[in-house]
């Protein structure tokens, strides 16, 4: 009953079947990879505009685009990036990977989890569909601020800020049902012996994350409808010319969208857990406090938003005492970050594709920790707010870390999704013009926005040039980096060297199964005896499977 | 490491499977749909937010002509919908013991004051002066009222869906999470209107 | 042994913090010129941020890069690190420590704040003794001026002194003199934005916001729309001159005399040459309000 020892049957025999990643597929494993690959496509697509509206700003008069185009464009980088590639690349982690780490056979809920998933393809071709309308894509940006994006000079009912108001909604239900499944998930099917300090760091972090979708979405959910009702019905919440309250849509706007970013970024430091204990030979430092902070943080995220709006004409006391929440939550994202410089200390480090990206998202999120700091204050956030210091901050978390992680994670689990091994040297070539194009792409923009130049400007005064010429390489640098990824993904699932159950000699159950693992993942259900992360003691993870 | 007897060991878990593995799934669409509502019960929160935000900085707040909300007839409907709490709770008991009748009318008594209160809310909003876009007193009045009222009329449905389920022969043979939840959802909506009464009808 | 860790830990801790306080000191270099009492308050804030900002980045990234040049396994080292799972002490150090920082940068920003004084939209109370002690040593006019209206709108600044009755689109201040400007928008949230003074205020529609600052430096500096504001957002720009309270009060008076004439207008401009054309790629926008009439525009 055990995991057969004869390896000739762990590699699958047949080439993988296509079709199955475009059907009504209920296996979390099938689903996880279909929201990997789609968001890699919207991702392609987002990077396209940003590397057009980075070839509007070599220049500081604007020539190449109309304003209008500029506008769209960058409200659709903004959406497209996040409800298209940051959201859905992470719930396809979640997916493959919390019912292998955990013991399950699925998810808890295989059908809405399909159905959560094709929402996404909608959400997407429904933006892409608003550049057709007349009066273009919604010019908003993704805050949507009123009365602003009231505006609709076309005056038509189908608009691009109502497309758009319709796909985040559509993204919004599919989060939801993606959040219910994955915390029911993780909360009913761990493994017999799998206490709650006997699960990975990384599946703590999912849940994290979820739980501030839970709370958080449905306050973005009312803020949007009763903008849809101010945009398409005509009422007065947000109008202040009606006697409405625009600041109010801020409120509820940031109450979800700040925490979202932790949504994003906890998962990342779930990756990280996973990837350094691995390739440092050595247990995660402070297991039990590493995936603790995680709660810590995602109650901590719910007090924090007004620190984007320190320049809406909050209240003085409001800005006080949202810049000492926004501090604190410093603190538990430290305790992570010296846990992962504890992990590797002293260990036996192997660079290889996966270590390098998480290292490099380390050392830029620890740069991104440092601007994040200093954006809480509120007389520094009073003149960088809303400049390229910002663009620059969250940035470097986005991309310099989140996607990093992100990476990280599609290299160190790709041997287990597709049973053959990436190419290493076109992984670390990935590896190095990504770190050097994030740098140079993103780090000009915090002189820039200390500077004073104002973020989402389609044209800037001369003195900018310099620095936003630098920006513009940086980002044509990253365009051309996604190339040998492509490459070595598409030709390693085709043709790549067979892996193996464990070629990294990882401990955690998804590397004791096939890869890539069978229907339903475990014939017989683990029962966990050690914690996670046992590198060097020589211990059994499990008591009935082997390894 | 334990040397069970594997034989002895597999005939065992086929055997108690099927049915921990029904009463599992049970469980995981129970705390699935707590956890729905528990989300669910923010965006009310934040409309309620919304509504005291608004309240309480709007420099006009009634449309102009409007002096006050009648709060009789409200009234009468808040007792009804709370009231139904009640019948829904005592229709599940019947099911408990299974007398199927009992739970029934009981059942059909909760749909019949939930469709009166839907009635109720009709023939108000009918009789009001100001409308959706009747700055934002009508904006959220109407957003609260109908947001809400779409929950109960979602509740009437599901109850008339589980009410023609109970003459299916062994309907409750894999247990009666669908009456569970639907009865759940009657409680969630009635506690919402609870607080939304107070807000609208009794602060003004 | 012990000698030598002692040596070398404390060699890289002076590393740390001579460089620390070095970046400290470039980061003044980072900023326009410090044209406000705000500004060399914010520049001091700034420059001590980048100093701790700047030794917990090196410190993390020399301990990673130590580890990668000294701890790397060998080719064929297929062994694994000792199994150290935790440390309770370095552990609590690790929250405790941050936590201190935080709680001193908070302090440090507070502190800053109130020295500011900046006014938010609903903080009209005036608090004359703070403001003369924070200015004590500066030998700055703390009486506040006239108010000086400003009229934001899709995409135009006009600036208004009540006390001449003139309209410019130039906004003119004395130097060394408490501004006080009422901020105000026609259309969609605006945001003002003086960078060379440190201090920024979204305009909310609807509403009038007081607010304050004190230049201290003549010249020319620019305002910037800081809130996205739609099509030719980035266009709606203005000159913030700075002069001395004598050249202030000629320009005010020579303003007054001229008759008002539409000022040149970027968004308005821009606006007739793409409808002109006819063959423009964009969509359609909202249109900008026509060039401003006013008494004086540069």
């Amino acid at each position: 009953m055990t995991v057969t020892s004869n390896p000739e049957q762990l590699i699958p025999e047949t080439p993988p079947n296509w079709r199955k990643y475009f059907s009504f597929s209920t296996d979390h494993k099938v689903i996880g990879i279909q929201y990997i690959v789609t968001a890699f496509f919207f991702f392609l697509l987002a990077g396209v505009f940003a590397m057009i509206m980075r070839g509007e700003l070599i220049t500081p008069e604007p020539d190449l685009l109309d304003r209008t185009v500029y506008n769209g464009l960058y409200t659709m980088h903004g959406t497209i990036m996040l409800f298209g590639w940051t959201f859905p690349v992470l719930s396809g982690f979640a997916n493959y990977l919390v019912p292998l780490m955990i013991g399950a056979r699925d998810m808890a809920f295989p059908r809405l989890n399909a159905a959560a998933f094709w929402m996404i393809p909608v959400v997407g071709i429904l933006l892409i569909l608003s550049f057709l309308v007349p009066g273009g894509p919604a010019q908003s940006g993704w805050w949507a601020y009123p009365p602003q994006s009231l505006q609709n000079p076309t005056g038509n009912l189908i608009n691009g800020q109502f497309i758009w108001l319709l796909a985040v909604a559509i993204s919004g239900v599919s989060s939801i049902m993606g959040a219910l499944n994955i915390v029911t998930t993780i909360v009913r099917m761990r493994a017999p012996g799998m206490g709650w300090f006997k699960t990975p760091a990384f599946v703590w972090t999912v849940l994290a994350a979820q739980l501030i979708q839970l709370y958080g979405l449905p306050a973005l959910t009312a803020g949007a409808v009763m903008l849809l009702c101010d945009l398409s019905v005509g009422t007065a919440f947000f109008d202040p010319a009606q006697g409405g309250d625009p600041v109010l849509f801020q409120h509820f706007f940031w109450f979800y969208s700040h925490p979202a970013v932790y949504v994003m970024v906890l998962p990342v430091f779930g990756i990280f857990s996973e990837v350094f204990p691995v390739y440092a030979r050595k247990p995660l430092f402070g297991y039990k406090i590493v995936a603790v902070s995680s709660l810590i943080i995602t109650g901590l995220s719910g007090i924090v938003w007004v620190h984007h709006m320190f320049a809406s004409g909050t209240p003085g006391w409001m800005r006080i005492v949202f810049m000492a929440s926004t501090m604190l939550i410093s603190v538990p994202t430290g305790i992570k970050v010296f846990a992962w410089v504890g992990t590797i200390w002293g260990g036996k480090l192997r660079l290889d594709t996966p270590m390098l990206f998480a290292l490099g998202g380390l050392i830029n999120f620890v740069f991104a920790g440092i601007t994040g700091i200093m954006l809480s204050s509120v007389p520094i956030d009073i003149h960088v707010n809303n400049t390229y210091f910002v663009v620059g901050h969250f940035h470097y978390v986005l991309y310099g870390t989140i996607a990093f992680g992100i990476f990280a994670g599609i290299y160190h689990w790709f041997p287990k999704m597709t049973g053959k091994m990436y190419y290493e040297g076109l992984g670390k070539l990935h590896f190095y013009l990504t770190f050097a194009g994030t740098a140079l792409n993103f780090l000009p923009m915090h002189p820039l926005g200390l500077m004073g130049m104002p973020r989402r400007v389609a044209s800037y005064d001369p003195e900018f040039a310099f620095w936003n010429v630098l920006a513009s390489l940086g980002g044509f640098l990253l365009g051309i980096s996604t190339i040998p990824f492509i490459l070595n993904m598409v030709s390693s699932w085709t043709s790549g060297k067979p892996a193996g159950n464990n070629p990294w000699k990882a401990i955690g159950l998804e590397w004791l199964v096939s890869s890539p693992p069978e229907h339903e993942n475990f014939e017989e259900i683990p029962i966990v005896i050690a914690e996670p992360y046992g590198y060097g003691k020589d211990e059994k993870l499990t008591e009935n499977l082997g390894g | 490491m334990t040397s069970l007897d594997p034989t002895l060991n597999q005939e065992k878990l086929t055997q108690s499977s099927q049915v921990a593995h029904k009463h599992e799934e049970e469980d995981n669409r129970m705390l699935g749909f707590i956890i729905f509502l528990l989300s669910e019960s923010v965006i009310f929160l934040s409309f309620f937010a919304g509504y005291i935000v608004y309240k309480t900085t709007a420099v006009d707040w009634l449309p102009p002509g409007v002096s006050g909300l009648e709060i009789r007839e409200p009234a009468i409907n808040t007792v009804i919908l709370v009231s139904s709490s009640f019948v829904i709770y005592i229709a599940e008991r019947f099911l408990h013991k299974e007398n199927l009748w009992g739970f029934r009318i009981f059942w059909l008594l909760t749909m019949v004051m939930g469709s009166y209160f839907l009635y109720g809310q009709a023939v108000e909003w009918q009789g009001l002066e100001f409308g959706f876009t009747s700055g934002v007193f009508g904006g959220i009045f109407y957003l609260l009222t109908g947001f809400h009222g779409l929950h109960v009329l979602t509740g009437v449905l599901l109850q008339a869906i589980m009410l023609i389920r109970s003459f299916l022969p062994n309907n409750y043979a894999g247990g009666q999470f669908g009456v569970e939840s639907t009865s759940l959802f009657w409680h969630f909506v009635d506690v919402i209107w609870i607080v939304l009464f107070i807000l609208i009808y009794v602060w003004q | 042994m012990n000698i030598k860790k002692t040596v070398t830990l404390s060699a890289i801790a002076l590393f740390l913090i001579a460089a620390s306080v070095w970046m400290g000191r470039v980061s003044y270099s980072w900023f326009p010129p410090q044209a406000s009492a705000e500004a060399i308050l914010y520049d001091d804030l700034f420059s001590i941020l980048t100093a701790i900002g700047t030794f917990i980045f090196l410190g993390v990234t020399l301990a990673i890069g130590y580890n990668i040049i000294f701890h790397r396994a060998g080719r064929y080292d297929t062994s694994d690190g000792p199994p150290i799972e935790g440390n309770l002490r370095l552990e609590i150090l690790w929250t405790v420590t941050p936590l201190l920082i935080v709680i001193g940068l908070a302090a440090a920003s507070y502190q800053t704040y109130d020295k500011m004084n900046l006014h938010g939209a609903t903080e009209i109370a005036h608090l004359p003794q703070v403001m003369e002690s924070a200015y004590a040593d500066t030998g700055i006019t703390t009486e506040p001026m006239t108010k000086i209206e400003v009229d934001s709108k899709q995409w135009a600044w006009v600036f208004r002194y009540p006390e001449k009755n003139v309209t410019s689109t130039e906004l003119h201040l004395p130097v060394d003199q408490r501004a006080h400007l009422k901020l105000r928008s026609q259309d969609v949230i605006h945001g003002f934005y003086i960078p060379a003074f440190r201090v920024k205020q979204d305009i909310i529609p609807a509403k009038t916001i007081d607010f304050e600052f004190t230049p201290i430096r003549e010249g020319k500096y620019r305002l910037r729309d800081s809130q996205y504001s739609g099509t030719y957002f980035a266009a709606m720009q203005a000159d913030v001159v700075v002069e001395s309270p004598e050249d202030y009060d000629r320009w005010l008076n020579q303003a007054a005399k001229q008759t008002p004439t539409p000022a040149p207008n970027q968004a308005a401009s821009e606006y007739a040459k793409r409808e002109q054309k006819e063959d423009s790629a964009g969509w359609q926008t909202v249109v900008p309000a026509p060039a401003p009439m006013v008494n004086y525009h540069p």
